[in-house]
């Protein structure tokens, strides 16, 4: 019997016709993070436009020229006739940067008097100046070491490796927390519509009645498919995002799984408690879009929070997605040692725990409040109706 | 004429003030993101980055090498390993995010003119870390090298030092950032940010206060009230207006205000930020006005925008290039006023762009105006028809 009941109950809840449910449930959040990996899909940064100011008109210029012409990673787009032509185009935003190839280059570099060659980057744009300068000034040093000392070799040789990531791909460094972010915004999004539209369509009684009069029945049926159906496109687009990057074995999964159902729990627990408190689907949604929105940005896979101020600290702390991405990025490092992983899963449990009985405590409030009112609304309809 | 806007724009106004959902997202939103945002950049770099070293060689050059890393303002060097695995250990516990590997007999390759290569290993999760532990380990470890070279150099070649450092880099280059010499992420990521919050709150907001209109409590109580049953262009012209001149304000606060507490870069002149005040606010409420007619319920535009949050901040090609994007999303990131005005943005008030630098955006974003003005009143033109009858607010 309370097994029909909650079938029921789902059924009512979330195939009566509901698109919008289904919109924000399914089509939304998995149309979302395809369309955010497909952003990433070049994968790394290539082509930076930049310009060149060419004031020597040498061998040696020509030289350079073509060696920074030759790089994958730049596109000399501009031939600049002087510095204020190309500080222009920069400002227009067709022109990362620029190299100025100063006058009487080759003649001074030939008498060993090391003339500078000056690199100017807008500072705009964090990622493209990064990669063209670090460029510009591994192409020109290789062009100065072949010039007098080519049959020396660097006594020093720097290789950089990037853990759980080696080619520097920019879907792993970012869409992975991205996609994650998603999810956490949608779970609380879902968790505010889910438990709000029978208020706010005044249907608490009738979805009530399909549950055998059961708040606890309507609160498994609201919560658990909702749960179920985030978590698994949760893990299907995560999967799918990693596939760029070495496998996880089965242990690193199951903990990564694990993570996230309880992110989506305690984020879907935390929408409801919104509408607990304020009670109206457009004042919980505002509030989780005020929250979940920018989570990413306090979450520190982009900006570390250990750089953070100490109140930003604390708010990164409460946000479930800050975990969750710990234990992402610690199971990027392989098998090397799990426990962090477990302390950021013990918190993950907690938040979910604490968030849904909460939630529950509220909603069986407005459930109980809103069963009166329509109630009371019936009865006036009933002795209106008669009156007629 | 200018009367009747005005009652218009005056009866949208207290509409705003006294909806508790249009004051959060039109008025609270904006405020508090424009605080709640920047906050985490505050420190602008990332310094003292807890690193750690390997050192097989454990000699007086690596032990050189370990005190140049020390000294490196992006790092901080908190222990130093005999093997990878106990570095590799520290990273999982994210006691460390990066470590450098000082491989055997460097010291003794090195003076018996074989290169040598050093390691550095960063955690591939975050990437500023990256970066920065990158740029220290590896600006260390070069270092070492030159100074070796050059020593090499000034012996086999018999050139006085400066001659030998010459020779090794003949042509030193000079790193300048134009427009954000401390190189800090918030003055890179916060100003782009402010212009898509700007956006994302005002066509919520309109949105919100347009699907109220298909309610039938709103129906029911403005049924009579003269500024409901204006002419469609005074109708719409006139709650433009009330938008328009309440996200001018929000310009405003956020150059003289945010601007100056956040110390971000304001090198906008007045012209420049004036025509893109218009043409950016025509662009965004017009399209918040032909959104508005599509959704019938108030909540639906806030799922929509919040869920389209992340992909929008992306398109506006501040953070990551839109020429490296499929052509197909490019395309689609042009109905959005926040591809051109991030960039149009940027250039005026962080690099003092004039009116004719921008211009080519600003054209844009006029164009995305008309068009969106031209379907804005249609679209109320059917929906003042239709018949709508979505039950209570």
């Amino acid at each position: 019997m309370i097994l029909n009941g909650l079938l029921n109950t789902i059924r009512k809840i979330y195939f009566s016709h509901n698109i919008v449910l289904w919109m924000i449930l399914v089509v939304l959040p998995i149309g979302v993070s395809l369309f955010t990996m497909g952003m990433f899909s070049s994968e790394i940064v290539q082509h930076v436009p930049i310009g060149i100011v060419k004031q020597d008109n040498s061998q040696l210029a020509d030289k350079l020229e073509s060696k920074l012409r030759s790089s994958p990673v730049l596109n000399i787009k501009m031939m600049c006739s002087d510095m204020g032509e190309c500080e222009h185009a920069v400002i227009r935003g067709e022109i990362q940067g620029f190299v100025v190839l100063p006058n009487d280059l080759e003649r001074r570099t030939l008498r060993l008097e090391a003339p500078v060659i000056p690199i100017y980057s807008s500072g705009q744009n964090y990622l493209t100046n990064m990669f063209a300068t670090k460029e510009i000034r591994s192409v020109l040093a290789a062009a100065g070491s072949d010039l007098f000392t080519a049959q020396m070799e660097d006594p020093v040789k720097v290789q950089i490796h990037s853990v759980g990531n080696q080619q520097g791909n920019y879907q792993g460094f970012l869409v992975l927390g991205l996609v994650t972010a998603i999810f956490h915004l949608a779970a609380m999004i879902v968790g505010v519509y889910v438990t709000s539209f029978p208020l706010r369509d005044h249907r608490v009684k009738e979805i009530l009645g399909y549950a055998k009069g059961s708040r606890l029945t309507l609160w498994f049926a609201s919560v658990f498919p909702m749960n179920i159906i985030l978590w698994l496109e949760s893990l299907g687009c995560y999967a799918y995002c990693h596939r760029i990057l070495a496998p996880l074995s089965f242990e690193e999964f199951v903990m990564t799984a694990a993570a996230q159902l309880f992110m989506i729990t305690a984020c879907s627990g935390a929408g409801i408690v919104f509408v607990g408190v304020f009670g109206l689907m457009r004042m919980a949604t505002g509030a989780a879009g005020i929250i979940g929105s920018p989570a990413f940005a306090f979450a520190g896979q982009t900006f570390p929070v250990m750089a953070m101020p100490f109140a930003v600290r604390c708010f990164a702390f409460v946000l479930p997605l800050t975990h969750v991405l710990m234990i992402q990025s610690t199971m990027m490092l392989g098998n090397v040692d799990m426990v962090p992983a477990w302390h950021s899963m013990e918190i993950l449990i907690g938040m979910a725990i604490f968030w849904n009985v909460l939630g529950a405590f509220l909603m069986s409030m407005r459930w109980k409040q809103h069963v009166r009112l329509e109630t009371k609304r019936e009865e006036a309809a009933k002795l209106e109706a008669q009156a007629c | 004429m200018l009367k009747r806007l005005l009652k218009v724009a005056f009866a949208e106004w207290k509409l705003i003030y006294t909806d508790p959902a249009a004051v959060l997202l039109l008025v609270v939103a904006g405020i508090i993101y424009a605080f709640y945002y920047p906050v985490p950049y505050i420190h602008q770099t990332v310094t003292k980055v807890p690193v750690a070293v390997v050192d097989l060689d454990n000699t007086a050059m690596s032990r050189d090498l370990i005190r140049m890393a020390s000294a490196a303002q992006q790092i901080e060097v908190k222990s130093i390993y005999p093997d990878m695995q106990q570095a590799e250990a520290a990273m999982a516990r994210d006691e460390i995010y990066g470590f450098m590997v000082i491989p055997e007999n460097m010291e003794k390759n090195i003076r018996g003119k074989h290169q040598v290569s050093v390691n550095i290993f960063t955690h591939g999760a975050y990437v500023m870390f990256h970066g920065a532990i990158g740029t220290a380990f590896s600006t260390c470890a070069l270092t070492l090298g030159a100074t070796n070279k050059v020593k090499q150099i000034a012996l086999e070649k018999k050139v006085p030092s400066a001659k030998a450092i010459a020779m090794r880099d003949p042509f030193p280059v000079s790193i300048q950032t134009l427009f954000n010499s401390t190189g800090g992420y918030a003055n890179y990521v916060v100003p782009s940010v402010l212009v898509v919050i700007l956006q994302q709150s005002l066509i919520i907001g309109i949105c919100v206060l347009g699907g109220s209109r298909a309610h039938r409590r709103f129906r029911k109580k403005f049924r009579d009230s003269p500024v409901e049953n204006e002419t469609v262009p005074y109708r719409y012209f006139g709650r433009s207006l009330a938008y328009f001149v309440h996200y001018c304000s929000f310009i405003l606060f956020y150059h003289c205000v945010v601007y100056n507490i956040f110390d971000f870069p304001r090198r906008g002149e007045l012209l420049p930020m004036v025509v893109f005040s218009l043409v950016f606010l025509a662009s965004v409420i017009n399209l918040g006005m032909v959104v508005s007619q599509i959704f019938l319920r108030r909540e639906s535009s806030m799922q929509l925008f919040l869920y389209l949050s992340i992909p929008v901040l992306f398109l506006a090609n501040f953070s990551w290039p839109a020429y490296l994007m499929p052509r197909w999303m490019t395309s689609i990131s042009y109905i959005l006023p926040s591809t051109f005005a991030v960039p149009a943005w940027l250039s005026i008030e962080q690099m003092g762009a004039d009116i004719y630098d921008v211009a080519p955006k600003l054209y844009l974003l006029a164009v995305q105006a008309v068009v969106y003005a031209v379907l804005g009143l249609l679209l109320t033109r059917i929906r003042d028809k239709a018949k709508i009858d979505m039950g209570d607010m």
